[in-house]
């Protein structure tokens, strides 16, 4: 029973927190940021892979130095914020791709490489669910303790800024919340798709209802659903469970933009008639 | 040159480039405003006004020249402190019809940049709230939703969460442009009031719409192209 209930609920769990995670995400403006820090995840899987050190511990470790890095560099930079983080994004999967290139044939031919790329739920371990639980919890302390703050970035990050509420630090603490989630869940969803469950589901979840407060609570409930049916097709129909996720979750997006469309030609149409 | 104490901004030869900008947007700025003054930077669309503000407090690092914010360099870390007593009033304020956030909740955040969930608001707030809402005539919308609320009432809603701070420095960026002509003149009397009340508190108005704010002025800066080119001291 555990043995199917471990990774239903480490999905579930999962899905739960990228979701909740991504509409700050996308609220505070920090996605191409994100999306760099999610790929220094996957460098980080490569390197700790192929030097034989632990790689959870590992990945963790050199995502939170590349958040602070990145944070460092996105502020001080004369360039515009993207072009930095697309480069670097650039940089993490060169350096993954050639850490692996450069490694033994054994450790290509490994279980634990195909983890790391594609994902699996032999990743979800009683381990990692209480470590994602207890950052799941961290997280809502942190927003509740901070909700003036944050409300305030949430409404206007310019007016808070000025205001001396101190912007990078929320940001950076969010990234940071990103960043170690991602070094979590690496393994399960894959490197390649770890996005799927941090960007589709507050995409879908703004496509769904323009009103903030519920895009908060859509969001992380999509990002569950996404995850969950994503492990259970993968049982059902023996596929990598990163692919079933990330499909998953894109079609929820497609679903979600389609509705959209078909609610604004209605909302038109009956604006016309009257 | 040291910045004075009694100095609520100083500007020192001041040149801001935006990125990818061939040209400066703001130019050897040189100011000095002290406390208690209200000052009215006027000039034409594309003058730098937003710009001279928003360096001002530090949102923008000019690319030479130096700005002290309260005594404090915008570059230096403290200027968090700094900011956390001024008040801000953007040019572009204007929220969606679904931004769900009430009229009284965005007030409150104007105290939040200090308060964890847990701190009660200042006692003064719920006073100050009952009697700046009824001099802009909003008491009754403080309830709803910001984003159902027309320009102006926006706009009034901006105005007294920058009012409710009680800040030592008020920076308010085109802060008539949804007014009526009654509104205007009582937000100018509001601030005006608030500067010569405390005395030791300055106001920093941009306005290129509404010329009767320049009777209240002590100083009226005008710039155009990026300079400054001339300062009045009335008072």
């Amino acid at each position: 029973m555990l043995l199917i209930m471990l990774p239903l609920l480490g999905a579930a769990l999962s899905g739960f927190i990228c979701g909740m995670l991504g509409y700050y995400v996308q609220r505070y403006g920090v996605t191409t940021i994100s999306f760099a820090i999610a790929h220094s995840a996957l460098a980080g899987a490569a390197i700790s892979f192929v030097i034989g050190l632990d790689t959870t511990l590992f990945t963790i470790f050199f995502t939170i130095m590349s958040t602070l890095i990145i944070g460092y560099l996105t502020s001080k930079a004369p360039i515009r914020r993207e072009l930095i983080c697309m480069g670097l994004f650039s940089l993490f999967n060169a350096v993954a791709i050639l850490t692996l290139y450069m490694s033994s044939t054994n450790v290509l031919s490994t279980v634990q490489l195909s983890t790391i790329l594609w994902g699996s739920v032999l990743a979800i371990t009683l381990e990692k669910m209480i470590t994602i639980v207890a950052i799941s919890i961290i997280f809502l302390v942190y927003v509740v303790i901070s909700k003036p703050q944050i409300d305030a970035i949430l409404f206007d990050q310019k007016l808070a800024e000025a205001e001396g509420v101190n912007v990078k630090l929320h940001s950076t603490i969010l990234l940071l919340f990103v960043g170690t989630t991602i070094a979590l869940i690496l393994r399960i969803t894959g490197g390649f798709l770890v996005f799927s469950l941090l960007y589709n589901p507050v995409a879908s979840a703004i496509l769904l209802s323009k009103r903030a407060n519920i895009q908060q609570i859509i969001a992380p409930i999509l990002g569950s659903t996404a995850a969950l049916a994503g492990l259970l097709a993968s049982f059902t129909y023996g596929l990598p469970v990163g692919a079933s996720i990330a499909l998953l979750s894109s079609a929820i997006l497609i679903t979600s933009y389609t509705t959209r469309m078909i609610t604004n030609y209605i909302l038109v149409r009956r604006s016309t008639r009257g | 040159m040291q910045p004075i104490r009694r100095e609520a901004i100083r500007l020192e030869n001041v040149w801001l480039t935006y990125s990818g900008a061939g040209k400066p947007a703001i130019r050897n700025i040189n100011l000095s405003i002290p406390f208690g003054v209200l000052a009215v930077i006027k000039g034409p669309n594309g003058a730098g006004k937003t710009t001279f503000i928003e360096t001002c407090l530090g949102l923008l690092k000019p690319i030479k020249g130096k700005v002290y914010l309260l005594g404090i360099n915008t570059k230096d870390k403290r200027i968090i402190e700094a900011r956390r007593k001024c008040s801000y009033v953007p040019q572009d304020f204007m929220k969606p019809p679904y931004e769900h956030y009430t009229a009284k909740k965005v007030i409150e955040m104007g105290l939040s940049s200090n308060r964890i969930i847990t701190d009660p608001l200042p006692e003064y707030f719920q006073h100050d709230l009952k009697y700046y809402a009824k001099e802009l005539n909003i008491h009754d919308l403080l309830d709803k939703p910001i984003g159902i609320l027309s320009g102006g009432q926006q706009q009034k809603v901006f105005i007294i969460r920058a009012l409710i701070r009680r800040p030592k420095l008020l920076f308010l960026d085109e802060p008539f442009s949804s007014l009526d002509r009654e509104s205007r003149i009582k937000v100018v009397e509001l601030i005006a009031n608030y500067v010569r009340k405390h005395g030791n508190v300055s106001a920093i108005i941009v306005s290129h719409t509404f010329n009767k704010v320049e009777e209240y002025a002590d100083i009226i800066v005008s710039m155009n192209d990026g300079v400054i080119t001339s300062v009045k001291f009335l008072r």
